[in-house]
């Protein structure tokens, strides 16, 4: 079985791209800036051997978004790269041409949260039916079901 | 009744067509369905066979508390399906929503959508149940074929006004249903 | 040459969920593949923020009916370990019986299903027939045949007695026995051979460039599997390996699925027979701690991951679902590149595809033209055909 990562490994190999902490024994957590995330990224694949993508978390902790990438590898230790988004303008570039499944993920995470990922081939509605409104994300904290949109779902007029 | 039509009547009842349509369940009844089919508890010695498109089906059996998705798409299939029809809404998702009632992308039960004639409690129900919910709706279509069709059931199910958001929608009238099992 | 577009349902029965497929074909090649799976998402998530952590347990088993207990016990653990708090080892066998069983009756299903695709009902039967022997054990146990309703924060809720140990295991060698003749049969059919053999290969580099997780990924020789990567409940107690595979193909992920399932009845059989005395749970205070945890399970489909961020309060700040079916899917959109119509139903059933866990896929292509349709059933049965008239099976 292979060495768990120390956070001496991580720190090194994220060099100048934010603070480095150990969570837990098997999961060390790199904070950074969107403008940094994809050099993370692509540090974490190469320098610290990761190569599979478990998630893409997405939160909206009431006051900024935040996007958390968890990557592992051979080591069984899960790299989080976590960043913090402005509510206002929340883009970030895509992952998806460093890690393919982050294609789906960032389509969904998009839908739900409204988190502009630029780049990404093909940011269309992914999990939300057809019929469901523009710019309303229901996963903010802030989104409530407004009684007089139509959502989706069946029409008087349709049903007899 | 002419001959032929008492064929027809005797050949519905010997071997009701169901379909299943999943809408948006968590899959759990849709499990218990098919192991229905299975052999140990195997419906097709009741002449039970489950077909593919609904226009060769006598019994729609519905899962799941209908998604906002799912919900036009129930109602094109059950339009498809010739008379006389039959509707079974399956669990607690089916009646009124179950573990999902009021969550944003969920209408709340099959009823919104379509009218139903039998609704099977559990959460998922056994295939025991699935089995005699489908022999409470062959129970219906004798007491209908004998009168010649379902109209004169005054207490047919209605669908209600359509429902897109939790606050500020009025509570469904209460309706009288069928047999429910 | 002309691509014609495809649309395949969303209405099949034969599988359990509604699904539809769009594919660009070439001919019979297929060029690319649109897939749109919406039709499950309900809004769990948010509606698990609004619910304390009893009220939501019962929602999450709903997550998916057939890996109900995967869900809600890495979420109990996730709280578990946000409270920082230990439940007591009879528990965590009883956690780990449940989950053992779960994933025979998930694979005994999926190879029904699998078979049902390519035309063989009668493997589809004799499956379904031996799960339920499962479904038995199940409902003895728990009280439920599909979610099951066992977990809560701090242990389980109902305990095993000595008669229902002993009943469970009096069934097992029956078990034993039905799936090693599925080994050899999978091994000498010559159906199953033509239809699995080299179908939807993928190569161990691209797994794991497209993320793919579980027996999908197992099948191409990555070695993950969070039982023993990252262990929980009694996983690191009971003596089990992982299984691997090199083919890659779909003969690959059968092979991975029966090896899991005697590895599987070795699990249940070793835990009933070892079952430490003790209490089967220990009261945990009502609010959790503000933290984040990452909570990670092997399902019997793969690695399923849950965020969690708790607040100092009886309810998570944000549930972060990311089921193994959702990490599949990518695989299975460029395994179809190049191959034949007739082995979608095959490759698509092949990574076990759970859908009310995943919710909704679409991964679309720009241009379509649509000149035909085909239900689900439409399709299995063009499989079935296509190969007949190969004359070979």
């Amino acid at each position: 079985m292979s060495e768990l990562l120390k956070v001496e490994q991580v720190a090194k190999a994220m060099e100048g791209l934010g603070t480095v902490d150990a969570m837990k024994p098997n999961r060390i957590r790199v904070a950074t800036t969107p403008a940094k995330v994809k050099e993370a990224v692509q540090r974490a694949l190469k320098d610290l051997k990761c190569d599979h993508v478990v998630q893409i978390a997405a939160v909206d902790n009431g006051k900024s978004f935040e996007l958390i990438y968890n990557l592992t590898g051979p080591h069984h230790t899960v790299v989080s790269i976590l960043l913090e988004l402005p509510r206002d303008k929340p883009e970030v570039p895509t992952a998806s041409d460093l890690l393919p499944p982050a294609g789906l993920y960032e389509r969904q995470i998009h839908d739900l949260l409204g988190i502009v990922f630029v780049g990404h081939p093909n940011l269309k509605r992914i999990i939300l039916n057809e019929d469901w409104p523009e710019n309303e994300f229901p996963m903010r904290k802030d989104w409530k079901p407004n009684p007089n949109t139509f959502y989706g779902g069946v029409h008087t007029e349709e049903a007899k | 009744m002419t001959l032929s039509q008492r064929l027809a009547n005797w050949a519905r009842m010997k071997s009701p067509w169901i379909t299943l349509f999943n809408s948006g369940a968590c899959n759990a009844c849709d499990i218990e369905v098919i192991a229905a089919l299975t052999p140990r508890f195997d419906v097709e010695r009741f002449g039970i066979l489950a077909k593919g498109s609904p226009r060769h089906a006598d019994i729609l059996i519905v899962t799941g508390p209908v998604t906002r998705k799912q919900a036009p798409r129930l109602r094109r299939i059950w339009e498809q399906m010739p008379e006389p029809k039959y509707v079974i809404a399956m669990g607690a998702c089916g009646a009124f929503g179950g573990v999902f009632r009021g969550l944003y992308h969920v209408v709340d039960g099959v009823e919104n959508v379509i009218p139903v004639d039998v609704f099977v409690a559990g959460c998922p129900p056994r295939p025991d149940e699935v089995i005699n919910a489908v022999v409470a709706c062959l129970g219906l279509l004798k007491e209908d074929l004998a009168r010649g069709g379902k109209e004169w059931r005054a207490k047919k199910t209605k669908v209600i006004e359509r429902v897109e958001a939790k606050e500020g929608a009025q509570p469904a009238p209460a309706k009288p249903s069928e047999a429910s099992t | 040459m002309t691509e014609v577009v495809v649309p395949i349902g969303p209405h099949h029965p034969a599988l359990k969920e509604p699904v539809n497929f769009k594919v660009v074909a070439d001919g019979e090649t297929i060029v690319r593949l649109e897939l749109d799976v919406s039709y499950n998402h309900r809004g769990i998530e948010k509606a698990a923020e609004q619910r304390d952590f009893v009220r939501v347990v019962p929602l999450l088993e709903r997550v998916c009916g057939i890996c109900s207990h995967s869900h809600t016990t890495v979420f109990v653990k996730g709280i578990e370990e946000a409270m920082k708090v230990q439940i007591p080892p009879r528990a965590q066998y009883i956690r780990t019986i449940v989950a053992e069983l779960e994933r025979i009756h998930s694979h005994l299903l999926w190879f029904g299903v699998a078979a049902h695709e390519i035309g063989f009902n009668t493997l589809f039967m004799w499956t379904w027939r031996d799960r339920e022997a499962v479904q038995d054990m199940l409902e003895e146990m728990t009280g439920n045949r599909v979610n099951y309703g066992i977990n809560e924060v701090g242990g389980v809720r109902r305990d095993l007695t000595p008669e229902q140990i002993q009943a469970a295991l009096k069934r097992l060698p029956h078990l034993e026995d039905r799936i090693a003749k599925y080994r050899d049969m999978v091994n000498k059919e010559a159906t199953m051979m033509i239809r699995f053999r080299g179908v939807g290969k993928l190569s161990k580099d691209d797994i794991l460039k497209l993320g793919a997780v579980g027996p999908t990924a197992r099948a191409s020789g990555v070695d993950y599997d969070i039982r023993k990567d990252d262990p929980y409940i009694a996983y690191a107690d009971v003596p089990w390996q992982v299984i691997t595979d090199t083919h890659g193909d779909v003969y690959g992920r059968t092979l991975v699925r029966i090896g899991e399932l005697q590895q599987s009845l070795q699990i249940v059989r070793y835990c009933l027979e070892n079952l430490p005395a003790g209490p089967i749970k220990i009261t945990t205070p009502r609010a959790a701690p503000r933290g984040e945890i990452l909570s990670r399970y092997e399902a019997p489909r793969g690695e399923l991951v849950h965020f969690i961020r708790t607040n100092n309060t009886d309810k998570v700040e944000r549930l972060d679902i990311r089921t193994p079916t959702l990490a599949n899917w990518t695989s299975v959109a460029v395994s179809l590149v190049h191959q034949n119509l007739a082995d979608i139903p095959v490759i698509v059933a092949a990574i076990d595809p759970c859908l009310s866990c995943t919710s909704r896929i679409t991964i679309v292509n720009e241009r379509g033209k649509k000149t035909g349709e085909m239900t689900w059933d439409e399709l299995s049965a063009h499989g079935r055909e296509f190969y007949r008239k190969r004359g070979r099976a």
